[in-house]
């Protein structure tokens, strides 16, 4: 017969306010099985857990009930108290009081204990059939991969590459820098963007313990902790880059014209294109879907011979290169090629994107004049389309008077409700460089508020101001295009309590930051759930804030929600101290809470194996007859299994069905 | 720009004057830029109560924007009470009273000051007191006290004093109020 010990918290008043402690105390006194009740104002502290082991160490009880708030932070803490008692650790089971009961049932005093009662009821129930489990361990592959390589992904990579860890680098793009690579200056200090971005970049590059994937997409990842198998989809570039030097001869001679993503579709790029001047790799990429197939030559097939030379008949891309990289000869696989790695850790810093101005009818987003701060950005920039000359997109002319707008699709429910973090900051950092460039231009900024709440912000908003910069607070109603390329800004200035207009050669919208296109399926295919505003979901906002839901996964920068680059950088680097724990201790603990077939019973229909979200079940041969097997390293104990097995073969350790079963009575009586 | 307009119409940014901050600051207001518009001064400030349009966080927007006009159309600048409430209670020492101050020095330049406000001037100049009554000698008797109260108005030295201090000041370049030396007044009475 188990001797049971219930132990129930006050948590101060977060449950004694609601439920009658003393009462369901001696409730549970006379549950069967138990054998002694107390109550403690706060159980998880030294003393509450020190009433355990007593009582353990005592030889009083040898199953513990513990009624307290959440198992997910607290658990972990009282299978310790009983371990250190001399028990096994599983022979604890928790009744969450709190969050299910004492926090929802406030206002019901009675019914909150009546609950109490039973929630206590169903865990010593449960706890009659616990049986003791040993934790597993499983071996890490020393190795992680990180996908982005903006500012976040890079700094992860260096972080783990320089603790000795091998570290692959998936990035979508021809090149690593992400949205970084694409600033002019940065807030708070206005350093170049590229400056202090590119010799990262470097170092990423050429670092021995990194190897970088660029032009490359995570195609899929199975397996756990320690030992994730991932398949990465190098896309095809139709060049050969170990050949190529990214000497730009190509891109010269290429006469197919496309928008430039890096320009924000400001200018046009070839078909065969390298990213941007800085790119690392520095290397050509050619655009399958523009090309235009110069001299009739598809990629894959032989030039046609030229009747009189009789010389072949190349495409000015192919002409141009020296080193060969460029041959449209070979056959090449537009599915690219898929590359197989094995790592103990997963960083994921997609890094976000800029929200598109067409949605915004009432901005007039049809005229040139109208862009994104990610343009202006450009138009700022050196190696943007007008080599950082500030000249407005219709007739090239340096506007006279520029309005910036803030919060376009932010804190706003038909787009996004979320506050995009970095606008207040980076509209203040636009309009400071343009002011000190030229003092003659007016600036009007229209904010909601302005939030500059990072380290050395607020000075910096004030330095902004004393440059003569105007701030208007209410959000723009609507912009007008009017004859002669100008622009009527329409809003009210609250803090004048009166309608104000505004004729402006420039308007920049401050559109809100999104996640990065398909991160909801990058999120899918790692098993991490992405918000309702679509940024991965961390495990806790305030304790675990790179950790995920998934064990060796975790998340830094943007992917995570808006963020400036230190908060960016700071937590890519707390992600890779994270990351590096199970790569350092060579072996995780792997909890016991797993399934298991009895084979000798199983009748081999497969149910399970369809079922499992892990894919962690198959039928193996035994003794001439398929039975199921379930691989310990990828059950995730999730149970659908044991839950859908029609033979009810397969038990869930830790949730067997006679606990389950228990529980269940107990709740029902 | 009027007041009506300010009240009913449109303000029309592009018309604004720039250089009206740089002025107010020369001319006072030094800390107009620290200003956040977080209105605790107008929280504090009797104009608001009084229902003027232009109180202290309202003259300093419109300042930031070069309304220049809309406060000189109107005569809100002329109702502060110089209680200096708001000054005490600025958060942003932008000490408000003295921008309003220095916003007066603006209209004055432009003549664009109200009839009572010259009656005072012209008061200041011939009493020493901006607000001096006729027939305050007799109501001053009758409660026992001298007629004439110690002041510039019983002492002419002082008042040829403060009057010289006053012909030195911008306002007599400006001649707002009549200043020849020959008129200074023996009397208190005006
Ligand atoms: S064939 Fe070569 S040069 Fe011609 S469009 Fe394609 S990439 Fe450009
Ligand atoms: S409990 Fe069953 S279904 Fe769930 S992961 Fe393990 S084997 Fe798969
Ligand atoms: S003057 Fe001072 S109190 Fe008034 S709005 Fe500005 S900062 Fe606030
Ligand atoms: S000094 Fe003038 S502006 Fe300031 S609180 Fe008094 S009346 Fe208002």
């Amino acid at each position: 017969m188990p001797r049971i010990g219930v132990y129930i918290c006050h948590c101060g008043e977060n449950i004694a306010g609601a439920v009658n402690v003393e009462e369901v105390r001696k409730y549970a006194e006379k549950l069967p099985g138990v054998v002694l009740a107390r109550n403690y104002l706060f159980m998880c502290s030294d003393p509450g857990q020190e009433l355990i082991k007593q009582d353990i160490k005592n030889g009083l009880i040898d199953r513990v009930v513990v009624a307290a708030c959440t198992p997910r932070t607290h658990e972990p803490i009282f299978r310790k108290a009983v371990e250190d008692g001399g028990l096994n650790k599983y022979l604890l089971e928790m009744a969450n009081i709190r969050d299910q009961d004492s926090w929802p049932h406030w206002q019901d005093k009675e019914r909150a204990t009546a609950k109490a009662k039973k929630l206590v009821a169903s865990a010593v129930a449960k706890a009659a059939f616990l049986e003791p489990l040993e934790d597993r361990f499983v071996e890490v592959t020393r190795a992680s991969l990180v996908v982005g390589g903006g500012v976040a992904g890079m700094f992860a990579a260096l972080d783990l590459a320089n603790m000795g860890y091998k570290v692959y680098l998936v990035e979508k793009s021809p090149s690593v820098g992400g949205n970084m690579a694409k600033l002019d200056k940065t807030f708070p200090t206005n350093d170049c963007s590229a400056c202090i971005l590119t010799p990262i970049m470097v170092q990423v590059g050429t670092h021995p313990n990194i190897e970088l994937l660029t032009y490359s997409e995570v195609e899929s990842v199975e397996g756990s902790v320690g030992n994730f198998k991932v398949k990465v989809r190098k896309k095809q570039t139709y060049i050969d880059w170990d050949k190529c030097t990214g000497c730009g001869d190509c891109v010269n001679a290429c006469p197919a014209k496309v928008p430039n993503e890096f320009n924000e579709g400001m200018d046009n790029r070839k078909a065969i294109y390298i990213e941007f001047p800085q790119a690392v790799p520095k290397r050509a990429v050619v655009d399958i879907e523009h090309c235009l197939n110069c001299a009739k030559r598809i990629i894959g097939t032989q030039p046609r011979t030229h009747s009189k030379t009789g010389e072949p008949i190349l495409a000015p891309c192919e002409k141009a290169c020296k080193t060969g990289a460029c041959d449209r000869s070979r056959a090449y696989n537009p599915e690219g090629e898929i590359v197989e790695l094995n790592v103990g850790t997963i960083i994921v810093a997609a890094g976000y994107k800029v929200m598109d101005k067409a949605p915004f009818k009432e901005y007039s987003p049809q005229s040139p004049n109208v862009i994104t701060a990610m343009q202006l950005e450009r138009i700022l920039s050196a190696t943007g389309p007008t080599e950082g000359q500030l000249k407005r997109p219709s007739d090239g002319e340096k506007p006279k008077t520029i309005a910036f707008i803030s919060c376009v699709g932010s804190r706003d429910k038909r787009y996004h409700t979320y506050c995009s973090k970095v606008c207040c900051m980076y509209m203040l950092k636009e309009a400071r460089l343009i002011k000190e460039k030229y003092p003659h231009i007016d600036i009007y900024i229209f904010f909601i508020d302005v939030r500059t709440g990072g380290k050395d912000f607020e000075e910096y908003y004030n330095y902004c101001r004393d440059l003569g910069i105007k701030m208007l607070r209410g959000r723009v109603g609507a912009v007008d295009e009017l004859p002669g390329d100008r622009l009527r800004v329409r809003a009210y200035d609250v803090d004048l309590g009166a309608p104000v207009e505004l004729e402006a050669d420039l308007v920049v919208l401050a559109t809100a930051i999104e996640p990065a296109p398909d991160l909801e399926e990058l999120g899918r295919k790692l098993g991490i759930t992405c918000g309702s505003e679509g940024f991965m979901k961390e495990l806790h906002t305030k304790l675990y804030p790179v950790e995920t839901s998934v064990k060796g996964i975790y998340i830094a920068g943007c992917t995570q929600g808006p963020k400036d680059i230190p908060e960016s950088v700071s937590q890519a680097r707390a992600a890779s101290s994270a990351a590096a724990v199970p790569l350092t201790l060579g072996k995780v603990i792997v909890e016991p809470l797993i399934s298991e077939v009895n084979q000798r019973k199983c009748t081999g229909c497969g149910t399970c194996v369809q079922l499992c979200p892990y894919s962690a079940i198959s039928l193996v041969e035994d003794k001439g007859r398929l039975r199921s097997k379930i691989d310990e390293a990828l059950c995730a104990g999730c149970g659908v299994c044991a839950a859908a097995c029609p033979s009810g073969v397969i038990t869930l350790h830790g949730f067997t069905n006679a606990q389950i079963h228990a529980q269940i009575k107990a709740l029902a009586c | 720009m009027s007041s009506d307009q300010v009240a009913t119409g449109v303000i029309n940014l592009s018309e604004g004057d720039s250089s009206l901050a740089n002025e107010i600051k020369e001319l006072g207001g030094e800390e107009l830029m620290e200003c956040i518009q977080c209105a605790k001064c107008a929280a504090a400030c009797p104009m608001v109560l009084a229902g003027f349009p232009f109180f202290n966080k309202r003259i300093i927007q419109a300042i930031f924007l070069g309304l220049r006009d809309a406060l000189l159309d109107d005569s809100s600048i002329w109702a502060c009470q110089s209680c200096n409430r708001c000054t005490e209670v600025c958060p942003r020492e932008v000490n408000p009273f003295e921008i309003i101050q220095a916003m007066r020095r603006v209209a004055i330049r432009e003549f664009a000051l109200p009839t009572l406000s010259i009656e005072g001037l012209k008061s200041l100049y011939d009493t020493g007191h901006a607000v001096y009554l006729a027939g305050a000698g007799n109501t001053r008797a009758k409660v026992g006290l001298p007629e004439k109260p110690p002041s510039t108005v019983a002492n002419p030295e002082a008042l040829k004093e403060l009057q010289a201090v006053i012909r030195k000041t911008a306002l007599a370049d400006l001649g707002i109020i009549p200043m020849d030396e020959s008129g200074v007044k023996e009397t208190c009475e005006v």
